[in-house]
């Protein structure tokens, strides 16, 4: 069959024009195994049983608290993956207080918007990094 | 764009389309109405009907029109309200939501992982209602073996056969049901025209009151146009078709050789020859979909991700038991219009795709895990 404009994708792909791009060139993803990739923290949530799950890995910089670098992985749809890039981006260099403080809306808000039924997808990653944030705290105590 | 999403709806046939334009110019009459134009558009809707009656060697007046297969599906179901209804677990919503809604009792078939109906004789009902192939896997049900332990127990049976409708041979009388379902757009029709077939003499309860079109079976100005469509489209799915089947089948094998991790969810040996249901081991189907939708390639996916109640396919799901399945399902399904060169494409990206999904998943492939 040949192509016609209503089967564009360049004009009419289902989601916001950034969160296409973060879904065809993801940021600071992490391919193959996770015990490659040394880190002070991680955080898991979701269940494949209901379609996402996602996985946060960081390393902090000790004296600083600074997240210096951030790798993550998910088995998810188009939006888990263009929102856990997102937050990524927005969590890379930041203080681990300052990195808490990313809303699930600034992560949607970031991604020039998500469709209603795919706004968990941001929740979820924003309770990764909270995760991952908590079990490094947890574990200096 | 290569398109293999036919199962959820087709483009239109040049000759289809070719008819409905030229109806728009030369008929506008309502068929109820007895001066001429109303008259003409009356003969075109009877010239379609026997098209479609041919279709599946009914007799004209067992076709009643209505607005697609979910309002034959609820029909037949709002009959046989406050009885006892039997319907298989891969029927699609529009049987099993009404029946859970109006049946007296209403119980479920379980399928086997081919997505075969596991049917209890012991079981007895005022209706059944089983599809002849199932939209998502494509498998075929043994309808004509479950007729006649049907009509044993003095039942009746409705098939919905949207799915096999031009894919395999359907005739009424050899399969002996009382009641069928199938619509236009699955076969190169318009969207919004079915039909339901109901035998002479069987039960009937319109759903639609307040006219006397169709005898009174489905009330509402008759949508001519559509109804033309659907007469050509009818015709043309009366010729033989080209085989699928090889194609389908190369895919299958193509995908089977190059892709690890995947398993074939289609029953091939018992299946309609367009579909192919694949799961993609820790892959996520929507991401899969759309990947391929941004290379230009169209498919469907059982994933919650991508469906409209947040929920895996209900098909997969009865017939695997596993959510990872369904959220990693993709379903392709071809028509006349697919070659050899769509294939070619389509796994010049596919492995990629599903390589760089499986490698940065949380789940551990099955094997790998240590």
């Amino acid at each position: 069959m040949t192509s016609d404009k209503s089967c564009d994708t360049k004009s009419s792909w289902v989601y916001s024009d950034i969160v296409k791009e973060h879904f065809l060139n993801p940021k600071n993803f992490l391919m193959g195994d996770e015990k490659k990739y040394p880190h002070d923290a991680e955080g898991i949530v979701g269940n494949p049983v209901c379609g996402d799950q996602m996985l946060m890995m960081l390393q902090i910089d000790k004296k600083t608290q600074t997240i210096k670098d951030i790798k993550w992985k998910t088995y998810g749809c188009a939006s888990a993956i263009a929102s856990t890039s997102a937050l990524s981006e927005l969590a890379k260099g930041k203080k681990i207080d300052d990195a808490l403080k990313i809303t699930a809306d600034e992560i949607a808000e970031y991604l020039g918007g998500l469709p209603k039924n795919k706004f968990h997808c941001s929740v979820l990653g924003h309770e990764a990094l909270e995760k991952a944030i908590q079990s490094y705290k947890d574990m200096l105590k | 764009m290569i398109y293999l999403d036919h199962a959820a709806t087709s483009p239109l046939l040049p000759e289809v389309k070719h008819a409905m334009k030229k109806a728009m110019d030369e008929i506008f009459g309502n068929a109820s109405s007895l001066h001429t134009p109303g008259h003409s558009a009356n003969q075109a809707i009877e010239d379609a009907r026997l098209k479609i009656a041919k279709l599946i060697n009914a007799n004209p007046e067992e076709i009643i029109f209505t607005s697609g297969g979910s309002e034959s599906n609820n029909t037949v179901i709002r009959t046989f309200a406050n009885k006892d209804i039997v319907v298989s677990a891969i029927e699609h919503p529009s049987i099993l939501k009404p029946t859970k809604k109006y049946a007296k009792n209403c119980i479920v078939l379980p399928v086997n992982q081919q997505g075969e109906v596991i049917f209890d004789d012991d079981i007895s009902a005022d209706l059944f209602s089983i599809m002849l192939a199932n939209n998502e896997l494509g498998t075929i049900e043994p309808i004509q073996d479950l007729s006649k332990k049907v009509h044993n127990k003095k039942s009746y049976i409705h098939t919905d056969a949207t799915q096999a409708i031009g894919k395999i041979p359907v005739d009424v009388k050899k399969l002996d049901v009382d009641y069928l379902t199938f619509n236009a757009h699955k076969i190169g029709g318009p969207t919004g025209i079915g039909v339901l077939y109901v035998k002479n003499g069987a039960p009937f309860e319109p759903l639609m009151l307040g006219g006397h079109q169709e005898k009174g079976r489905r009330a509402g100005s008759y949508d001519t146009i559509s109804v033309i469509g659907f007469g050509v489209a009818a015709e043309l799915a009366s010729k033989p078709q080209k085989d699928l089947r090889n194609l389908r089948d190369l895919l299958a094998k193509r995908i089977s050789e190059k892709i690890p991790h995947s398993s074939i969810n289609t029953p091939l040996e018992n299946s309609i020859p367009s579909i192919l249901n694949v799961s993609f081991e820790a892959a996520e189907g929507e991401s899969i979909q759309l990947y391929l939708d941004l290379e230009g390639i169209a498919v469907s996916t059982g994933s919650a991700c991508a469906s409209g109640d947040g929920k895996p396919s209900h098909v997969l799901m009865a017939a695997h038991h596993d959510a990872e399945v369904a959220h990693s399902s993709i379903r392709f399904s071809l028509s006349n219009e697919n070659t050899k060169e769509d294939i070619d494409k389509v796994m010049e990206v596919l492995p990629k795709i599903i390589e760089r999904l499986q490698k940065i998943s949380t789940i551990k492939i099955k094997g790998d895990k240590k």
